[in-house]
C-alpha cells in the first residue's frame, strides 16, 4: 500500500495466485477487455517463448474519485508454473490482498492444495500473516466435465469461511465478482488498520 | 491496540506513506539530480511499483508499466544476489545501452529509483549521483510525516467499501 496524502490517493497491490494454467493471466485480459480504456493502464505481460506467464502480468485500474480519495488498484498475477517458485515470492511482496484462482476440474485438486500451502508459505515469508491478509477465493473453470463445485474445493483446502465465487474467467463470468470482492476486502482491511492504528 | 479515529494519529502499519511535505522535498530532490547529472529521466516508485515521482522526458513511455517493471527487475536482482550470497544494501542494477545508460537502485526500505542518462554522460558521475540520490530520498521518506493531520483521506466512510464496489461496476462493461 502506499499513500500520497497531497494527491489524496490509495494505493493498493492485489496479487492473483494460483496453480499453473488456472486462469490468473485470463483473469487480468478480462478486466482489461471489459475495462474502459480510460480506467485503466495496458497489461504488461513477461511471458516465455511458450506464452506461459514467466514473471508476472500488471494491470492498472483507476476509479477515479471517491468519497475525496482517488484509489488506484494494482493487479499483479504470480507465475503458476512449479519452477517458479521464488518469483512468485517477489511477486507477492507488499500485496495487500491476494485472489487464489483455484482450477476446478477435478485431476487439478492437489495442484490447488499445492498451491495453497506454498502462498501461504511466501505470504509468511514476506512477513503477511494469513489471518490479516484479505483472500478470496475463485473456483475457475466451472465449465469443465465433472468441475469441481466452491463448496468442494473450500472443503479441500480447509477454507469453509473463506469468501468465494464460481467462475469461467475465459468468458468474463465471475471476473467481476472475485475483482469487487476482493477490493472491497482490501478497503475493509485498510479502514480497519487506519482506525485502530 | 487503541482505538483512535482522529486523522492526526493515522499511520499505516505496512507500505508506504508520504506527507504533502515528503512529496515536495521528493520532487525537489528528483528535479535536482535531473538537472545535476544530467540525466533524461528519473523515476522513483514504491518497491511494489507504485509511481511516486517522476522527472524528465517522459515522452510515450508507459510510466505505469514502467513502474512495475523496475519494481519488478530490483526484486529479481535482489534476489539473485541472495541466492549468490552477494546481497547488500544500496545494489545498483546497471543497463548499458548503445545510446543511454538505466540505474536501478534501492531507495532506503520502500522506494525503487531509475534514472535514465545519455550515453554521453560520465557513468562514474552518474553512477555517484543516483546513489546519493538514493541516500537524500531515503532519508526524507525515513522522517515521520507531520503534516497529514490536516488531511482526511475520509477512510472512516462507512461507505467507502460500497462507493469502491460501484466505482468497479461503473467502469465496467459486460
Amino acid at each position: 500500500m502506499y499513500i500520497n496524502w497531497q494527491l489524496r490517493e490509495l494505493n493498493l497491490k492485489i496479487v492473483y495466485y494460483g496453480p499453473a494454467s488456472s486462469g490468473k493471466t485470463t483473469n487480468l485480459e478480462q478486466i482489461h477487455r471489459r475495462v474502459d480504456a480510460s480506467h485503466r493502464s495496458d497489461l504488461v505481460s513477461l511471458k516465455t517463448y511458450e506464452d506461459r506467464t514467466l514473471f508476472f502480468d500488471f494491470l492498472q485500474l483507476e476509479l477515479g474519485k471517491i468519497s475525496g480519495l482517488t484509489p488506484k488498484i494494482h493487479l499483479y498475477t504470480v507465475p503458476g508454473q512449479v519452477r517458479y517458485e521464488e518469483i512468485r515470492k517477489l511477486v507477492l511482496r507488499g500485496a495487500d490482498g491476494v485472489v487464489f484462482v483455484a482450477d476446478s476440474t477435478p485431476v487439478r485438486a492437489n495442484d490447488n492444495i499445492i498451491a495453497w500451502h506454498d502462498m501461504k508459505l511466501h505470504l509468511r515469508s514476506n512477513n503477511l500473516s494469513m489471518d490479516r491478509t484479505p483472500i478470496v477465493l475463485q473456483c475457475n473453470k466451472q465449465d469443465t466435465l465433472g468441475a469441481m463445485a466452491l463448496v468442494e474445493i473450500k472443503y479441500m483446502l480447509h477454507v469453509q469461511n473463506l469468501l468465494g465465487f464460481p467462475a469461467i474467467a475465459v468468458n468474463g463470468e465471475g471476473v467481476l465478482d472475485t475483482l469487487k470482492a476482493i477490493t472491497r476486502s482490501v478497503i475493509t482491511k485498510v479502514q480497519h488498520e487506519t482506525a485502530y492504528a | 491496540m487503541k482505538k483512535n479515529n482522529s486523522v492526526a494519529s493515522v499511520e499505516m502499519p505496512r507500505g508506504l506513506s508520504l506527507s504533502p511535505s515528503q512529496d515536495q522535498l521528493i520532487n525537489g530532490i528528483l528535479r535536482d539530480y535531473l538537472e545535476k547529472c544530467p540525466a533524461q529521466l528519473i523515476l522513483l516508485a514504491e518497491l511494489s511499483g507504485q509511481i511516486i515521482s517522476v522527472q524528465g522526458e517522459t515522452g510515450k513511455t508507459d510510466l505505469v508499466a514502467l513502474g512495475a517493471l523496475v519494481a519488478g527487475d530490483m526484486a529479481a536482482s535482489q534476489e539473485i544476489a541472495r541466492l549468490t550470497g552477494q546481497y547488500q544494501h544500496s545494489q545498483l542494477i546497471f543497463r548499458e545501452g548503445p545510446e543511454t545508460t538505466s540505474f536501478i537502485t534501492e531507495a532506503g526500505d520502500s522506494m525503487v529509483l531509475y534514472m535514465r542518462i545519455h550515453k554521453e554522460v560520465p557513468m562514474g558521475w552518474a553512477r555517484l549521483i543516483i546513489l546519493e540520490a538514493n541516500r537524500k530520498l531515503a532519508e526524507v521518506a525515513s522522517k515521520p510525516a507531520e503534516d497529514v493531520e490536516k488531511i482526511d483521506l475520509q477512510l472512516s466512510d462507512e461507505k467507502l467499501e460500497n462507493l469502491i464496489g460501484d466505482g468497479l461496476d461503473s467502469i465496467w462493461h459486460e
